[in-house]
């Protein structure tokens, strides 16, 4: 289970999604897609990025 | 007499209002392939489809009423927007995920939101059929 991959394709669903519900020609629809897309991997990965210095959890063992 | 035949117009207009929402709750998109938006009910359809499929995959959590677990209740309100795909799941496949799975958190997910777009989705299609798609297009 790749957890990046996992978090790409419920980002497209996702934006997928709402840029079909919320527009209705296709370029605004495109635009959106990519603003939601980029916008929600970009920010998972710099709340991932700003989270880095905290300690992961207990040990597993 | 006028105001009979309107009112009775608006009953027909709520009525099939409510008829498409229906509709587009048991299969998704199919609301808005019945008011001719065709490309859109497609997408709508498959994003769901395809949602739901890899919630199963992950081995999600398919919610259900659990007594003394108030929280259940939103999960399956939520999981239940999801129409036909929720009801063969839990009816004929008996579907219910399994905990100890790997994805089983990711996949709960997944299952939770395929639920709720639909819900969005019908909401859509019943605004759509309540204010006759043609006119509000040509407001947007």
């Amino acid at each position: 289970m790749i957890h990046f991959l996992l978090m790409l394709a419920y980002a497209f669903l996702i934006s997928v999604f709402f840029a079909t519900l919320w527009r209705h020609d296709f370029a605004s629809q495109l635009r959106l897609f990519l603003q939601m897309f980029f916008g929600l991997v970009v920010g998972a990965l710099l709340l991932a990025w700003l989270m880095y210095p905290f300690p992961a959890g207990p040990p597993t063992s | 007499m006028s105001e009979q035949a309107d009112s009775g117009a608006a009953a027909s207009g709520s009525g099939r209002a409510l008829g498409l929402a229906a509709l587009s709750w048991l299969v998704p998109g199919a609301g808005h392939f019945a008011v001719g938006k065709l490309r859109k009910g497609l997408v709508f359809l498959l994003v769901i489809l395809v949602t739901v499929l890899i919630g199963c995959e992950l081995q999600g959590n398919l919610y259900r009423v659990i007594a003394g677990q108030p929280l259940t209740l939103l999960g399956t309100v939520a999981s239940l927007g999801a129409g036909l795909p929720y009801l063969a799941l839990r009816f004929v496949f008996h579907y219910q995920g399994d905990v100890m799975a790997r994805g089983y958190e990711y996949g709960t997910a997944f299952l939770v939101t395929a639920g709720l777009m639909n819900w969005l989705v019908v909401l859509d299609a019943w605004d759509r059929a309540r204010t006759h798609g043609a006119e509000r297009e040509e407001g947007e």
